[in-house]
């Protein structure tokens, strides 16, 4: 029995329209797991939410449909689930549908496959360190921060980069000029000394911003940063500051990547 | 219409009403799985419309609505095999992905500007249903069920699915606490399930 289990069912409504902010959604759904009246009260909530849908349907103009048939023709399609984990309940048939997007979406990028690969797996690997040592606070920040991950690397306009780090290194960002952000990561990056950090900056016609710090790292392989607020025209550059962040960059960029899309 | 021309005993079956050769949305899902382009074809023309007014009620822009509907309709395909009909009707997982959709990417922008809420309540979603293009019974269904709820399960139900807000951001707007709203959308749609003969 999960702890809370009562005032979590009281969720099952709002659920059900999708009006949970994503931590919510993700502690309802691990609550589906265990709860098959849970499950089957979703269903039949999701049955009504579907007709509400339906009764607001609009005719779409013609010419979309040329378009959506085109891009069928264009994408290759999941095979099915074989194992155990395609019985997991709703949760997890969506959460599947979602996590085989984003394998797939992996593949279609390939040849950077490994490049790409490592993104997944530094995130997964941050996901479990916090799961592993972390309170239930860090725990939904990981998994709303693996949530914003997964928007950009399953966005339909992800495209993937890779430079080399004039120090040393390889930076690789997903990029989404749809869902405006992008997602960094590095590997074999020279380690720095303890009072400083590489600082990500968002440079373009507006000025630079400043978009996050790489968490020091022993490995030299960060963890994946978000950068959100992606506008056109935008390069990402990398710098090495205090520890504590700089209002703008003070040291020659490192990194300088176009973030223009194809 | 008279009905005179039936056998007794034998009621129309409801895939009357469509047009001739069209299949059941969970028939041509599990042929879509398959990779059978022409029942993804037929199943845009029963499924477009309610994805695409799904998304407009949430999304507003139209734009950027039937850029959202023609995702939804590519992960439809993309992830057909993956649909498990145990777990629910063909309609009701493509109208999930259409919604959940539409809501995050209003979430995503909403991040970037926070989202006003004002306004909303001058202008009462429920309403709405009756605007659209088409007409058709299941409409005229859904506003009656709509009607048979109390103002506030209404209220909470239509601002949380047609517009998109969280039960915190609805609890925000109507001024009460979010574990009542909570409480108004689990009955409302309870209510709404009965009143439509889900099954």
């Amino acid at each position: 029995m999960e702890p809370g289990g009562s005032d979590m069912h009281a969720l099952v409504g709002a659920y059900a329209m999708d009006a949970v902010s994503d931590a919510e959604r993700a502690g309802f759904e691990r609550h589906l797991a265990g709860c098959s009246s849970c499950s089957d009260e979703v269903r039949e909530l999701r049955e009504a939410t579907a007709q509400l849908g339906a009764a607001a349907a609009v005719v779409p103009r013609a010419e979309l449909k040329a378009r959506a048939l085109h891009a069928v023709t264009q994408t290759r399609q999941l095979p099915p689930l074989t194992s155990p984990a395609s019985r997991a309940g709703p949760a997890g048939a969506a959460g599947a549908a979602a996590a085989g997007i984003r394998a797939d979406r992996t593949r279609r990028l390939a040849p950077r496959l490994s490049a790409a690969a490592a993104v997944v797996a530094a995130a997964v690997i941050a996901i479990l360190a916090v799961a592993m040592h972390g309170d239930q606070h860090q725990l939904d920040q990981a998994q709303r921060r693996s949530q914003a991950i997964a928007a950009v690397l399953t966005a339909a306009d992800a495209a993937m980069l890779s430079a080399p780090v004039s120090t040393g290194g390889t930076a690789t960002v997903v990029m989404s000029h749809a869902e405006r952000k992008l997602v960094f990561t590095a590997a074999g990056l020279r380690a720095l000394p303890a009072a400083k950090r590489y600082e990500l900056w968002l440079m373009g016609p507006r000025g630079d911003k400043a978009a996050g710090m790489l968490a020091a790292s022993r490995t030299g392989m960060t963890s994946p940063v978000v950068v959100s607020g992606l506008a056109a025209g935008d390069r990402i550059s990398l710098t090495v500051e205090p520890a504590s962040g700089s209002k703008r960059p003070t040291s020659p960029p490192l990194l300088m990547l176009g973030l223009r899309s194809r | 219409m008279s009905e005179s021309h039936q056998g007794p005993g034998r009621p129309p079956p409801p895939d009357a009403l469509r047009p001739v050769g069209a299949s059941r949305l969970d028939d041509l899902l599990a042929a879509v799985a398959r990779g059978d382009e022409g029942a993804f074809d037929a199943l845009y023309d029963q499924a477009a419309g309610k994805v695409l007014g799904t998304v407009r009620r949430v999304v507003r822009d139209p734009a950027q609505s039937e850029e959202v509907m023609q995702e939804v309709l590519l992960e439809v395909w993309h992830s057909a095999a993956r649909f498990d009909a145990r777990l629910g009707s063909a309609t009701a997982w493509i109208m999930m992905l259409a919604h959940r959709r539409a809501v995050d990417r209003v979430r995503s922008e909403q991040k970037a500007a926070q989202r006003e809420l004002r306004a909303a309540t001058a202008d009462i979603p429920y309403d709405e249903v009756t605007e659209a293009v088409e007409t058709s019974l299941d409409r005229e269904r859904v506003r009656r069920c709509l009607t048979a709820l109390t103002e506030l399960q209404r209220e909470s139900v239509t601002l949380a699915y047609y517009r998109g807000y969280t039960y915190a951001e609805v609890a925000e707007l109507l001024g009460l606490p979010a574990g009542t709203v909570k409480t108004r959308m689990r009955d409302g749609l309870v209510r709404l399930r009965d009143c439509l003969g889900v099954e």
